[in-house]
């Protein structure tokens, strides 16, 4: 039972940071590494805000995602949309956000340092008991909330305008254009969201683990490994990916040993694009079969 | 002195590691993000041979190489199913794997304790146990390294390299084998990331993971980006410079610890500098300008 739980807990992370991840892949086209230092700065603001401020709690969450909103947006216009209108490809933007990332990485390592903090709300406590297994008050809200956000993001891209435009940019931006979306503004609304919801996943993560400057990294390699394995198109199979990857891991866990955990997900990663080398969507990775 | 010594050591083992990096990344467009990965496996096949076994640097040498070569191959073969932004993101899956593999594997790599006490370099019963000896021995080998890229960048084969990273498809439709000169490309490549990782072990005589992460793969691909992508002589003054540069800091009253984090700052600018730089593809001008005439 406690390993269904942990299963249960872990895919509502992973799902989070890879819808986060998702939304602003699909309009954009390219891995965006940077937005790994996002989740890891909304758990730093938190941490200022919340314990070196001594700000409220409800008022320094708002705050922080906020602020890691504000650092997503600021990397998309003034890098990666100059980088866009020069026509550049996605290998570029990747490496272009691979700098931003250690920039980044380094900022939070001058200010916070390197050692481990924590935001854990009062003393440590045993959870509830559930059937035999043990779930704490932050992990039931981490499921919730992260579900709730999945739906809503659901609802969103499909009946907002701006959903709307969002999934026709991601389908096809050129024809997009011609129907008069502007590509930028949509991309600029992707990255926006994207980062509060990233903002939002490395705010329970923090509450629920501790805060290291790599946090944001590990969450987001996990992301996209769950991205790639739920083929890259669809929202819905971000559900499936994450389900994969999170049971997988907590399998291999219990089975062998947890200090794996990281390993297993690219041995995932590896098998799955042995057996099926175009994805589960069926694109194709390959630039030509000849 | 031995200070001087000591840096002008570490800058040529990062000149080794760029300039293979940018016979892969540069030359046949494999950007790599698991360089370190390799390096480390030189660098702990290495010690765990000579410490358990007893054995001196001429057969250490050959061995970690073999094993980086025969691993790379074997990864290579998988990873280079898919392309590009994929191939990056596997790239670093293997990073993430050496490094586990590194921290976890307790029996064999003693895991986060790292493994002390490495004997010193011998060939033929001369031990190279000052600064100055050591470092005439990397700077032959790091010559050697240079050459070998060299004439293979310069052969019909690095030739099949540079047309397969401009146009992968064009080349094919050539009649090159390109999947075969790729996974080449890519062993060569980890190949000689082993030396320096031998070297390194030897040198510093205690190896722990840390030395080999993430972080130090993305220090060796801004090497070889900042360098110019397709120039060995470029990577090797990148790497003076970027290896210079927390010690120049450090020396105008920087804290150390600020001093690496500045470092990693600069180098990540200039990723992103040079990304405008690049933004019209990676393919060099030189070859551009030959195909407008």
């Amino acid at each position: 039972m406690q390993i269904i739980i942990n299963i249960i807990i872990t895919f509502s992370i992973y799902l989070l940071v890879t819808l986060s991840f998702a939304i602003i892949y699909q309009t954009t086209k390219f891995f965006h590494f940077a937005h790994a230092a996002i989740i890891t700065f909304a758990a730093y603001f938190t941490f200022l805000f919340f314990k070196q401020l001594s700000l409220p709690l409800l008022l320094s969450i708002p705050l922080s995602i906020f602020a890691a909103t504000a650092i997503g947006l600021v990397c998309e216009i003034s890098i990666y949309k100059p980088l866009r209108i020069r026509k550049v490809t996605s290998l570029v933007l990747l490496i272009a956000s691979l700098g931003v990332y250690v920039i980044f990485q380094n900022i939070i390592s001058l200010f916070w340092g390197d050692d481990i903090k924590s935001i854990r709300l009062g003393v440590v406590k045993t959870g509830n008991d559930f059937y035999g297994a043990y779930i704490t008050d932050n992990q039931i809200i981490i499921i919730f909330i992260s579900i709730f956000l999945f739906i809503s993001a659901l609802l969103f891209l499909k009946y907002t305008k701006i959903g709307k435009d969002m999934r026709a940019v991601s389908s096809d931006e050129g024809l997009a254009g011609i129907f008069g979306i502007n590509a930028n503004k949509t991309i600029l609304w992707s990255f926006g969201i994207g980062s509060a919801l990233a903002g939002i996943a490395g705010i329970l993560q923090a509450f629920d683990t501790d805060i290291t400057p790599m946090m944001g990294f590990n969450l987001l390699l996990y992301g996209i490994v769950a991205m790639i394995l739920s083929g890259i198109d669809s929202i819905w199979g971000l559900i499936g990916g994450s389900l994969l990857l999170a049971t997988s891991q907590h399998l291999g866990a219990y089975y062998i040993d947890s200090k794996w955990m990281d390993a297993i997900a690219y041995i995932v990663l590896i098998l799955f694009l042995i057996w099926k080398p175009l994805g589960f969507s069926g694109k194709r990775l390959k630039k030509i079969e000849i | 002195m031995e200070y001087i010594f000591h840096i002008m050591i570490i800058i040529l083992l990062y000149v080794m590691l760029s300039q293979s990096l940018t016979l892969t990344a540069g030359y046949s467009n494999l950007i790599s993000l698991a360089h370190a990965g390799f390096y480390g496996i030189g660098a702990y096949t290495s010690a765990i041979i000579s410490v358990d076994y007893g054995i001196t640097f001429l057969e250490t040498l050959p061995i970690a190489m073999l094993i980086s070569g025969i691993l790379a191959a074997f990864v290579s073969v998988i990873a280079l199913r898919t392309v590009d932004d994929y191939f990056i993101i596997i790239t670093l899956g293997i990073q993430v794997l050496a490094f586990s593999i590194m921290n976890n594997w307790m029996s064999l790599t003693h895991g986060p304790l790292g493994i002390p006490g490495i004997p010193a370099l011998t060939i033929f019963g001369f031990a190279f146990n000052s600064k100055i000896s050591f470092l005439l021995l990397t700077l032959v080998l790091t010559a050697i390294v240079y050459l070998v890229l060299r004439n293979i960048t310069k052969s019909p084969f690095g030739r099949v390299l540079i047309a397969l990273g401009e146009d992968e498809i064009f080349t094919k439709s050539l009649g090159k084998k390109v999947y075969q000169a790729k996974v080449a490309s890519f062993t060569i490549g980890a190949m000689f990331a082993a030396i320096p990782g031998v070297l390194y072990a030897h040198y510093i005589s205690y190896i722990d993971p840390t030395s080999f992460t993430i972080d130090e793969s993305i220090f060796i691909l801004s090497i070889v980006i900042i360098g110019g992508m397709r120039n060995l002589w470029g990577s090797a003054i990148a790497a003076a410079i970027l290896v210079i540069l927390p010690e120049v800091l450090r020396f105008i009253g920087m804290p150390s610890n600020i001093a690496a984090n500045m470092r990693q700052i600069i180098y990540g600018l200039a990723l992103v500098i040079m990304m405008f730089k690049y933004s019209k593809g990676f393919v060099s001008k030189k070859y551009v300008g030959q195909e407008n005439k």
